[in-house]
């Protein structure tokens, strides 16, 4: 466990090096935006606008980094023949392949609370003081962390056995027919046989479901979120995420590295 | 060297010639699509559900923005004075079909369909129909009963349908008790400048947008002269038992101890008697000619 702690904190010093955290800027910019224009264009919306927006920056920002730099943490290492230089001391192909991942899951996280932070700033200069409700955006931060985890999971498994393109092109690939997983699942076709159906219903099942993850609607709102669903996501990304990291070592440990 | 200085000031002077006339020009057609380009914009992005799966995960945050979309396009339409808000339903709809919680879109966008040109765009139907589909959205929000109650009462002058609107309302546990006064005295009365006047101070103090207080304002004004003016002509009445002929001016009646002063509109403007001895607005009243355009609604 040491060397996958070791590959993890020097992922997360390389990812700081590379200067990933400057989105934050971008991010404050945006808020500081919203926050002082929403109020003159809009009508009722000062609050709700500024929590959606900022969530929805929040995520998307993070799938950014969690497709570009998940995909490059593996290809990167080979391209520059470092990989080479790690694997001959005694570290297994999995060890550095899960220190990658948890490096840049360190990495999302400390980019997200940042961001999280940015975000309770520009809802505290729309409306103070802060209501009871607006903790519940903690929940809808901590479950985009989630699905940016699954991602990075997904991300690195396409690295491992095709071109950094094709791989960022899976990964976006899976997302969006993650976000209509539920659709699949309750798609009603006339034309369609039974079998067919059952096909469509099975693959619903095997995508990644990122809707589980989708609170923004409810939070934007001041509505709460079930703490059971909470439990359930928590583990339906760990599940996941595992099952990928395996599929993703075993992949990496039958690469021909030469 | 100095062909190069003469060439750099050339350049310079070409920059700036190119993008002032790119500006200038950019102007005439801004002017020149005006009219086009909304329209462009609504053939485009039709569908709710359509813009929702584009949306992916971002449906709220597109709502928002298709809300503020409506919210300005209302405003430019009512700054240039144009009565076409064909736009308007559509507008809402997606927005409310992107986040079938923002409650704003349809508070206030059912306030822009129903009011009557050209402050909105007479649709009171179509405002019922965004007000239902936010109340199966949103049953425990009371509040869109109220607004529903206002557009039967005010716009669509159905008072059977504003009077179950606010008794309806009235039964969640939230619910101010005016809801089920006013279910009951529309019931009997329909339509009545007290209770119009009540309404508009229901919405008044309940909103916190600039725009709709004002409005709710103005309404509020028009109700205080109509109350003035039934004042007025009642004891102008008196005024006609007491003494056996129609008193022509107000200073009769304050004469006769009926009025303590002469009373004025809410802008200050004192009233009259006019033809008939009957309470009229003051001519130089700027309230007079919002009169005349309510009562020809």
């Amino acid at each position: 466990m040491t060397n996958v702690w070791t590959v993890a904190t020097n992922t997360f010093r390389e990812a700081v090096r590379d200067r990933v955290l400057y989105n934050l800027v971008f991010f404050a910019l945006l808020m500081m935006g919203a926050a002082i224009l929403v109020g003159q264009i809009s009508m009722g919306i000062e609050e709700s606008v500024i929590v959606s927006l900022g969530l929805t920056a929040i995520s998307v920002i993070g799938i950014f980094i969690a497709v570009f730099i998940g995909v490059g943490l593996v290809s990167k290492e080979m391209d520059k023949r470092t990989l080479y230089a790690l694997l001959a001391k005694p570290v297994e192909r999995w060890e550095f392949l899960l220190g990658k991942y948890v490096g840049l899951v360190m990495t999302l996280t400390v980019n997200t609370a940042a961001m999280a932070v940015g975000l309770y700033v520009a809802m505290w200069t729309v409306k103070h003081p802060l209501a009871k409700s607006d903790w519940f955006l903690l929940v809808a931060v901590y479950l985009i962390l989630l699905k940016l985890a699954l991602i990075v999971a997904l991300a690195m498994l396409f690295s491992c056995f095709t071109t950094p393109f094709l791989a960022i092109l899976f990964t976006l690939g899976i997302y969006i027919a993650g976000v209509f997983a539920q659709d699949l699942r309750t798609m009603q076709v006339v034309d369609l046989n039974p079998a067919t159906m059952k096909l469509l219903r099975g693959i619903s099942y095997l995508l990644p479901n990122f809707d589980n993850f989708n609170v923004m609607g409810a939070v934007a709102h001041e509505r709460g979120v079930p703490g059971r669903l909470v439990w359930q996501d928590t583990w339906y990304a760990i599940l996941y995420c595992a099952s990928v990291l395996a599929a993703a070592a075993m992949v990496f440990s039958r690469r021909n590295l030469k | 060297m100095k062909s190069r200085t003469v060439a750099g000031w050339l350049l310079g002077a070409l920059l700036l010639a190119g993008f002032a006339g790119v500006w200038q020009l950019q102007k005439r057609i801004d002017a020149e699509q005006r009219v086009t380009r909304v329209e462009q914009d609504e053939l485009a992005f039709r569908s709710g559900n359509l813009v929702k799966k584009l949306s992916l995960e971002y449906a709220p945050l597109m709502g928002a923005i298709y809300w503020t979309r409506a919210v300005q396009y209302f405003g430019e339409k009512h700054r240039l004075h144009q009565k076409n808000l064909e736009l308007l339903w559509p507008l809402l709809d997606i927005a409310t079909t992107l986040d079938p919680h923002l409650l704003p879109a349809y508070r206030f966008g059912s306030m822009f369909l129903s009011d009557h040109p050209p402050r909105g765009a007479g649709r009171p139907d179509l405002a019922v129909q965004l007000l239902e589909r936010g109340l199966k959205a949103n049953p425990d929000y009371w509040r869109l009963y109220q607004d529903l109650g206002n557009v039967y009462y005010f716009d669509a002058k159905d008072y059977p349908k504003a009077a179950a609107a606010y008794e309806e309302g009235s039964k969640n546990p939230k619910a101010l008790v005016w809801m089920k006064v006013m279910a009951a005295k529309i019931a009997a009365e329909g339509e009545s400048p007290e209770t119009s006047y009540f309404l508009w101070q229901q919405v008044y103090e309940s909103t916190t947008d600039p725009a709709v207080k004002q409005n709710a304002e103005e309404h509020l004004k028009l109700m205080r002269v109509v109350l003035d003016l039934k004042e007025i002509n009642r004891l102008a009445d008196e005024y006609e038992k007491q003494t056996g002929h129609r008193a022509t001016r107000i200073s009769e009646l304050v004469q006769a101890g009926l009025i303590k002063g002469a009373p004025k509109d809410p802008l200050g403007y004192p009233y009259v008697l006019g033809e008939g001895g009957k309470a009229e607005l003051n001519l130089y009243s700027p309230l007079l000619e919002q009169m005349l355009m309510e009562k020809l609604r």
